[in-house]
């Protein structure tokens, strides 16, 4: 059993800086969980709590059913990959991955078994008597990953452990470690500021911002139903269009209008929209959610000047400025497209988010 | 642009020659004198030795069978041993200690081991030399303690700029993998602070071995240590001096820390953290 629980969590640095304030999350056991955020929205702190590497000012930390605010990392049942991989750099690669099971008195044979198992699994094999600087970033990495798994532990946490790879290596190993937790079995912590390794790896996703939790939710939920206009804007890439608008009812309908469009809304959004009637709000819509029309009197549809369009192989990024936002849609590549050009794009309304423009929080969608 | 390269090196190397030359010089001086008769040292310095100076191992035996050289090697032995063990051992646990866990404390202690770099020894040699008596270090390993701590200041600075580059993360590595405070130090810290080690300890036992004014005052002519020895022992009476004697018992004290030396500075190797970190 190694579930995660923390209640309350606080962390306040000697100098009065507090970067998590009242901090409540429920792990469940051998579930993958990614912290995700900007730099310095205290993810890694979070993760640093959890092993044991930075204290608690305030709260409970739980790792099954025991407390373990005040137990030492070593008697956590954790084990750590961390971001500059951390490996003995006097120590070959074998003697890395046993160190700590010599240290827990782990006999000799079953130490061989384990490392060897390990190192099978990572491919690493071969490089068991290299020390650490003869190898390559990657297999560094997996040297790192290889040092975590022999001893087994209840909690895996991983600390931005493929930031230091090229694009390529990064897939692989993103794949490899999503792997290793289906083989394992082990409840793993996975923090990142990158929100594709996030969308790709996580069961569920933490996303944080400035120490506060924004989101606890799946990867579907977060991109299909962001509670915020930051978990809206941070998931996804490219990131969500936002347009300022004004919210209007005409009878039993609701408008959003902006600049000389206006686009209808579904009926479903009425109860929510009661209270914003003539009132300023945000609307969110994805890049995919904007397609190209012909037709002059389509609704729902707004025209845009595309100042760049890239192509990206099967899509189009179509980067446009509207009431001095910068709007980016994506089309599939089949439409021939050129940049310095007018194209009017349709909205879908089932797909949009509306946002209260002064809490930034979600209102319907 | 090679021009002026292979001009600058060519400046380069004619000035560091001229260097080693104006370094070994007085070494080579030292050697060829000492395989001279007494007589010949004085009148013909810097000749080489010919059929009619060249006095064969004379020198040497002579100088070993001088009453104390053999105990004063050993005795310098110990102390510089003993001595640059301790400071080893001692200060890279304190400048790891300072740097790592960040107080007041400890930055005003980091500032007294600078300070205690810059005070000559000859300011503080007669209070100093008054305390050990009355302390009992005036022996032979007594005096260890004192070179503990004459030599602390430069190796915790030393140490301190190592440890300050190297990545916590191994450390905390260590923690996790079951390390205590101890654990970590010994296991995973000391082996990369390695080369630092060999620095201090190539640097206090140059030092120690050839230092001649604290020995002679805390140990005096009872314990004598191997400066002090050769000075004394070859110095006869009326103020003669044992030229032959006294060369040969230089080149006998250089030999084991010129040993050491090149024994140890393989062991100096850049990058001894390469790969232990992100590259």
């Amino acid at each position: 059993m190694a579930s995660i629980t923390l209640n309350n969590i606080k962390k306040t640095y000697e100098d009065g800086v507090t970067v998590i304030e009242n901090l409540n999350l429920e792990i469940k056991d051998k579930e993958f969980i990614i912290l995700v955020g900007p730099s310095g929205c205290g993810k890694s702190t979070t993760l640093r709590m959890i092993a044991g590497l930075e204290e608690i000012s305030d709260g409970e930390l739980k790792i099954g059913d025991k407390i373990v605010n005040n137990v030492s990392p070593k008697d956590r049942d954790i084990a750590m990959v961390f971001q500059s991989y951390a490996l003995y750099p006097h120590m070959s690669v074998y003697k890395n991955m046993a160190f700590g099971l010599k240290n827990r008195k782990v006999p000799k044979e079953e130490i061989d078994k384990k490392v060897m198992a390990a190192a099978k699994m990572l491919d690493i094999e071969s490089y068991l008597n290299r020390k650490p600087r003869a190898l390559s970033g990657g297999q560094r990495q997996r040297v790192a990953l290889g040092r975590a798994m022999v001893r087994e532990p209840s909690v895996f946490l991983l600390d931005e452990p493929l930031s230091n790879l090229d694009a390529k290596l990064r897939t692989e190993m993103r794949s490899r470690i999503s792997m290793l937790h289906k083989q394992l079995g082990t409840t793993f912590v996975y923090v990142t500021h990158d929100q594709t390794e996030a969308m790709t790896m996580g069961d569920r996703i933490v996303v944080m911002k400035d120490g506060v939790v924004q989101q606890f939710d799946t990867p579907q939920m977060l991109y299909n139903h962001p509670k915020n206009m930051f978990v809206a804007g941070f998931i996804g890439s490219p990131q969500m269009n936002f347009i300022d608008c004004m919210v209007k009812r005409k009878g039993e309908n609701y408008f959003l209008s902006f600049g000389n469009y206006e686009i209808v809304l579904p009926n479903r959004m009425n109860d929510y929209l009661v209270m914003y009637d003539n009132k300023e709000v945000v609307f969110g819509v994805r890049p995919e959610d904007l397609s190209i029309v012909k037709g002059k009197d389509e609704v729902n549809s707004f025209d845009l000047y595309v100042d760049i369009a890239e192509m990206t192989g099967a899509d189009y990024y179509l980067y446009g400025t509207f009431n001095d936002k910068k709007i980016i849609a994506n089309v599939p590549s089949n439409n021939n497209i050129k940049s310095d050009k007018k194209y009017k794009f349709k909205i879908d309304i089932d797909r949009i988010h509306i946002f209260d423009k002064i809490n930034e929080r979600l209102i319907c969608d | 642009m090679n021009e002026r390269k292979r001009l600058s090196n060519t400046f380069s190397f004619s000035f560091l020659l001229l260097l080693s030359v104006v370094f070994l010089f007085p070494l080579y001086l030292v050697v060829i004198n000492s395989f001279k008769s007494k007589f010949n040292i004085i009148s013909e310095p810097f000749d080489f030795p010919n059929e009619n100076t060249f006095v064969g191992l004379e020198n040497y035996i002579n100088g070993i069978n001088s009453s104390g050289i053999v105990g004063a090697f050993i005795r310098t032995a110990i102390i510089t041993i003993g001595s640059v063990l301790a400071i080893v051992v001692f200060t890279s646990m304190t400048a790891w200690y300072i740097t790592r866990v960040k107080s007041k404390v400890n930055k005003i202690i980091y500032y007294l081991f600078l300070f205690s770099m810059i005070v000559p020894f000859q300011m503080v040699m007669f209070t100093m030399t008054d305390v050990c008596y009355r302390l009992g270090l005036n022996s032979v390993l007594g005096i260890i303690p004192v070179y503990l701590g004459f030599g602390s200041g430069l190796s915790v600075f030393m140490f301190s700029g190592f440890v300050k580059s190297l990545p916590r993360e191994i450390e905390e590595a260590a923690m996790i993998d079951g390390c205590s405070p101890i654990k970590t130090f010994f296991y995973v810290v000391f082996p990369i602070l390695k080369p630092t080690a060999i620095t201090v300890a190539i640097l206090n036992a140059m030092w120690i071995w050839n230092d001649f004014l604290l020995p002679y005052l805390l140990l005096g002519s009872a314990d004598k240590t191997l400066s002090v020895a050769i000075q004394l022992t070859m110095q006869g009476a009326y103020g003669a001096i044992d030229w032959g004697g006294f060369m040969s018992m230089l080149v006998l004290a250089i030999i084991p820390i010129v040993i050491f030396y090149l024994l140890c500075q393989k062991y100096i190797i850049k990058g001894v953290i390469d790969g232990a970190v992100k590259g």
